[in-house]
C-alpha cells in the first residue's frame, strides 16, 4: 500500500511524513546522513577518496601531469576538477558528453577550490614559466541519490589530502624533468571547504541533506561551503523560492556545525592510514 | 583540435610523470616468478572479492575485485525502449557499455570514450546475449553499464563475469551465468589472469608466440559464449589456452555462486520457523 | 562591440522599441537601461545595458516541446547563453542553471503545460556584472512576451574590496581587484533572496550587509520596471 502511494502521488507521500517531523528514511528533518570516507584504494591514482552520503557514492581519483605554466601566470600550476554523471549511477542520466548538472556541478567544484584558495596553485609550480604540476581530479558518480555536490566536495578533500606528488628535478644541462617515483610528498592542504546542502520543501520547510526523490520534489536547493575560520566559500542557490536573510543565517550555523564534523571525520580518516 | 566544451579545461598539453621516470618500472620478465607470486604456466587465478545490490538506483549491481583490477556493473531495465524503430516486438535488446575511470590506468585516460572502450562493449554485448532469454522481455531494452575504477589487467574477463553478476542480480531470466577468464601466452609459457604489467609488457626475446587470449564460459551447460584472442598463437597453444581458461573460470565459480546465494537470501529472507 | 554599436545606435524613437534610462542617486548603481521588443522574430525581446556590460535576450515560447523534454504538468524551459566570442563552455552552463532556476520559479509554468520555453540570453560587452545583468534582461524579455508570472525579479552583483568596502553593479576592473563577490537575484514581491552565487570568501556579516545592499538597490530596478512599462503600454493604448 504505502509503496503504491509513494508511486503515485509522491509529494503528498512526502507531505505526510513531513507533518509528523520526520523523513521517509527515517531520518529528522536536520540530519544528515551517515557519511563514510575511503581513502587510497585506487592505486593507479597519486591520490583517490571513495565516499557514501547515505546511498550517493562518489569516487575521486586524482592524477598529476607535467605541464607547462601558462603565460598570464608563470608561477602557478593547475587544477581541473570534472564530475561525471555516467549512466551507471541512476536511470536518470543518459550516456554521452555531461548534461548540465554534471557541468554545473564540475564548475561548482572549480569555484570551491578557487574561492577558498585550499590549495595555493604556487604550490603546484616546479620551475617557474617552465614546469608546473597539473591535478586532474576527476569525480564520478557511483550512486546517485541525491545531494551530489556536497559528495563531491567532500571526496575532493579527501582526495587531495591523500595526494602524493612524487619528487621532480629539472636536469640543468638538458632541461628535461626527472622524475623520482620512490620519492613522494603530500600536498599542502591550507584549508578545509566543506559543503553542506539543504532544500526547501512545499516553500517552507527546511530539509538537511536532500535524497534524490527529495531534491526532485523541493522547491529551491541551497548550498553553503564554509571553511574550519567559520567564512563562506561559497553560498550557492541556484534560483527557486525566495528565503529570507534569518533563513539564510540558520543555515548556515548548521553548516558551520557540518564542517566541524566532516574536518574532524577526515582528519581521523587520514590518521587511520599513516 | 576540437576542444571539449563541456568539462573544466585544464592547459593545452599535460605529459605523464611516468615519461620522466628515472628508474623505468620494473620490467615484466618471461621467466621466474611472476611479481604477485602467483605461478606461471598454472592456472593461478587472483583471488576475487564479489558484492551483489551496491547501488541503490540500479535494478542489480555487482562490484568485484580481481587483485587490484576493481570495476563496478550495473543493470538498468527491461525498460521501454528509447528509440521508438528500434522496437522489436518478439525480442528484448541488451545494450552495453563499458568505460574506464581515467584515473583507471597508469597514465591519465580521456573523458571522451575511445574506440578501445567500444570495442570492450561490443565484446562484452556478445558474450553476454546468448546467456540471456532476452525473448521473454520483448519491446524492452536491458541496460549494461560497466565502469572499471582501476585497471591491473584482464579487465574484459572480469567484466563479463561482473556484468552476469549484475543481470542475476536484477532478477534478468537467464540460461546460465556468464564467467570470464584470461590468459597472456609468451612463448612456450602462459600466464592466466595477467597483471596490466603482464598483459602489455613484452618480456620474451622471442617474438613468436605472443597473444592474448579472453573467454566468456557458461559454466552449467558447458558452452563459450565469447573468445576474443590477438596477437599471433600456435593453434595448439590457443586450444590449450581455452581448456586453461575454462578451467580459470571454473575456480571462480564458487565465489559468484556464493555472493549471488548471499544477495537472495539477503532480499528474500527464508521465512522464519513460527 | 560592433554588434552592440548596431543595436544602440538605432534611434530611440524606433516604431516599436524604446529606450529607456534612469541615472544613479544613492545607491551607487551604474547608469542602467533597456529596450523591449527590439527583435522581429522573437516572442519578446530586450536588451539590458549597466554601464558597459550589455546583454540581449529573446524568449521564444509557448511552442511545441521535444517528447523527451516534455513535462506533463508544466512548460519546459531552456535557457542558453552564449558569450561574446568561442562556444559557451562550462561557466557559462552553470549560469544558465542559475538563470533557468530563477526564471522556473518566478513564472507560472503549470498554466502551460507540455510546452516549451526558450530563453535565448546573448552577451554583447561584459564589463563586470555579468550574471546580473543576464537576469536583468531575462526578466525583461519575459515580460515583454507578456508570460505569465508570480512575480519579478532582478539581479544585483556586490564586490567586497580587499579593504572591506561593498561596491555594488561594479566593473570587470572593481571585480578583479575584490576579494569577494556575490550575484543575488531579489524577488519583487517580498524583497527575499532567489538565487546566490559567490566568489571567494567573507563572513556571514559580509554577506547579510550584500543582501542588505542587493535588496536597496533592486527597489530601483523594480521602480524602473514599473516606469518603463507604465509609460510603454500608456502609449500603445
Amino acid at each position: 500500500m504505502a509503496a503504491g502511494f509513494k508511486t503515485a502521488d509522491p509529494l503528498e507521500y512526502h507531505r505526510s511524513f513531513l507533518k509528523e517531523n520526520c523523513r521517509p528514511d527515517g531520518r529528522e528533518l536536520h540530519e544528515f546522513r551517515t557519511t563514510t570516507v575511503n581513502i587510497g584504494s585506487i592505486s593507479t591514482a597519486d591520490g583517490s577518496a571513495l565516499v557514501k552520503l547515505g546511498n550517493t557514492t562518489v569516487i575521486c581519483g586524482v592524477k598529476a601531469e607535467l605541464a607547462n605554466p601558462s603565460v598570464e601566470a608563470t608561477g602557478k600550476g593547475f587544477i581541473v576538477p570534472n564530475v561525471d554523471l555516467p549512466p551507471l549511477c541512476s536511470s536518470q542520466f543518459r550516456p554521452g558528453p555531461p548534461g548540465e548538472q554534471a557541468q554545473a556541478a564540475s564548475q561548482f567544484m572549480a569555484d570551491i577550490i578557487e574561492s577558498s584558495e585550499m590549495l595555493q596553485m604556487e604550490d603546484l609550480c616546479i620551475e617557474r614559466g617552465k614546469l608546473c604540476w597539473s591535478l586532474y581530479c576527476d569525480l564520478i558518480c557511483l550512486d546517485y541519490d541525491g545531494n551530489l555536490l556536497d559528495a563531491c566536495a567532500l571526496t575532493m578533500l579527501a582526495a587531495l589530502k591523500n595526494t602524493r606528488l612524487p619528487k621532480v628535478r629539472v636536469n640543468g644541462e638538458t632541461g628535461a624533468p626527472e622524475v623520482d617515483l620512490g620519492k613522494r610528498r603530500g600536498l599542502k592542504i591550507r584549508r578545509h571547504p566543506v559543503a553542506a546542502s539543504f532544500c526547501i520543501f512545499d516553500d517552507s520547510v527546511l530539509l538537511v541533506d536532500p535524497a534524490a526523490e527529495e531534491e526532485q520534489l523541493a522547491t529551491a536547493r541551497l548550498t553553503v561551503v564554509t571553511d574550519e575560520e567559520g567564512r563562506l566559500c561559497g553560498v550557492h542557490k541556484p534560483g527557486g523560492t525566495p528565503l529570507s536573510g534569518e533563513r539564510l543565517q540558520e543555515l548556515i550555523g548548521r553548516a558551520t556545525v557540518r564542517q566541524k564534523e566532516i574536518h574532524r571525520l577526515i582528519d581521523k580518516v587520514i590518521k587511520s592510514i599513516v | 583540435m576540437p576542444v571539449d566544451t563541456r568539462r573544466v579545461r585544464g592547459p593545452e598539453v599535460s605529459q605523464s610523470p611516468l615519461l620522466f621516470a628515472c628508474k623505468p618500472a620494473a620490467v615484466f620478465s618471461s621467466h621466474g616468478p611472476r611479481a604477485d607470486g602467483r605461478q606461471r604456466d598454472q592456472v593461478d587465478v587472483r583471488p576475487v572479492f564479489v558484492r551483489c545490490g551496491l547501488v541503490s538506483q540500479a535494478k542489480g549491481s555487482a562490484y568485484m575485485e580481481a587483485g587490484d583490477t576493481k570495476l563496478m556493473c550495473c543493470v538498468y531495465g527491461p525498460r521501454e525502449t528509447e528509440r521508438k524503430d528500434d522496437t522489436d516486438m518478439k525480442c528484448g535488446r541488451l545494450t552495453t557499455d563499458m568505460r574506464f575511470a581515467p584515473f583507471s590506468c597508469p597514465e591519465r585516460g580521456s573523458w571522451i570514450q575511445g574506440s578501445q572502450d567500444k570495442d570492450f562493449s561490443l565484446m562484452l554485448h556478445e558474450s553476454l546475449q546468448p546467456a540471456l532469454c532476452l525473448h521473454k522481455y520483448p519491446r524492452s531494452q536491458i541496460e549494461v553499464n560497466v565502469m572499471v575504477l582501476e585497471n591491473s589487467g584482464s579487465v574484459l574477463a572480469h567484466a563479463v563475469t561482473c556484468a552476469s553478476l549484475a543481470l542475476a542480480d536484477a532478477g534478468i531470466e537467464m540460461y546460465d551465468l556468464v564467467l570470464g577468464c584470461a590468459i597472456r601466452q609468451d612463448g612456450a609459457s602462459y600466464v592466466v589472469d595477467p597483471t596490466y604489467a603482464e598483459e602489455n609488457g613484452n618480456g620474451s626475446d622471442s617474438s613468436d608466440n605472443q597473444g592474448r587470449l579472453t573467454l566468456a564460459f557458461l559454466p552449467s551447460l558447458n558452452q563459450v559464449s565469447g573468445l576474443q584472442s590477438d596477437g599471433e598463437m600456435t593453434e595448439e597453444s590457443l586450444s590449450a589456452g581455452v581448456r586453461t581458461c575454462i578451467e580459470g573460470c571454473y575456480k571462480i565459480y564458487p565465489v559468484i555462486q556464493q555472493a549471488l546465494a548471499k544477495a537472495v537470501r539477503r532480499a528474500a529472507p527464508p521465512p522464519s520457523e513460527s | 562591440m560592433i554588434m552592440s554599436d548596431a543595436i544602440f545606435s538605432r534611434p530611440t524613437h524606433t516604431f516599436d522599441g524604446m529606450m529607456e534610462e534612469c541615472s544613479p542617486s544613492t545607491v551607487s548603481i551604474r547608469e542602467f537601461g533597456c529596450e523591449q521588443n527590439l527583435l522581429s522574430r522573437s516572442d519578446g525581446s530586450a536588451s539590458f545595458i549597466q554601464g558597459n556590460t550589455s546583454v540581449l535576450a529573446a524568449v521564444y515560447g509557448p511552442a511545441e516541446v521535444k517528447v523527451s523534454k516534455e513535462i506533463y504538468d508544466r512548460a519546459t524551459l531552456e535557457v542558453i547563453i552564449q558569450p561574446k566570442v568561442g562556444l559557451p563552455s562550462v561557466k557559462e552552463r552553470a549560469q544558465e542553471q542559475c538563470v533557468r532556476e530563477t526564471c522556473e520559479a518566478s513564472l507560472l509554468l503549470s498554466l502551460h503545460p507540455r510546452s516549451s520555453l526558450t530563453l535565448v540570453l546573448q552577451e554583447l560587452h561584459n564589463d563586470g556584472s555579468l550574471l546580473s545583468c543576464f537576469l536583468n534582461a531575462g526578466c525583461m524579455a519575459m515580460m515583454d512576451a507578456g508570460l505569465p508570472m508570480s512575480c519579478l525579479f532582478c539581479g544585483v552583483t556586490c564586490a567586497i574590496h580587499t579593504d572591506g568596502t561593498i561596491i555594488t553593479d561594479p566593473t570587470a576592473a572593481q571585480e578583479a581587484e575584490s576579494r569577494a563577490l556575490m550575484t543575488f537575484a531579489i524577488d519583487s514581491k517580498e524583497h527575499q533572496v532567489m538565487m546566490t552565487s559567490t566568489k571567494g570568501s567573507f563572513s556571514v556579516q559580509e554577506m547579510q550587509q550584500c543582501i542588505a545592499v542587493s535588496q536597496a538597490a533592486s527597489e530601483k530596478i523594480f521602480s524602473f520596471h514599473r516606469e518603463s512599462l507604465r509609460r510603454r503600454y500608456s502609449k500603445s493604448v
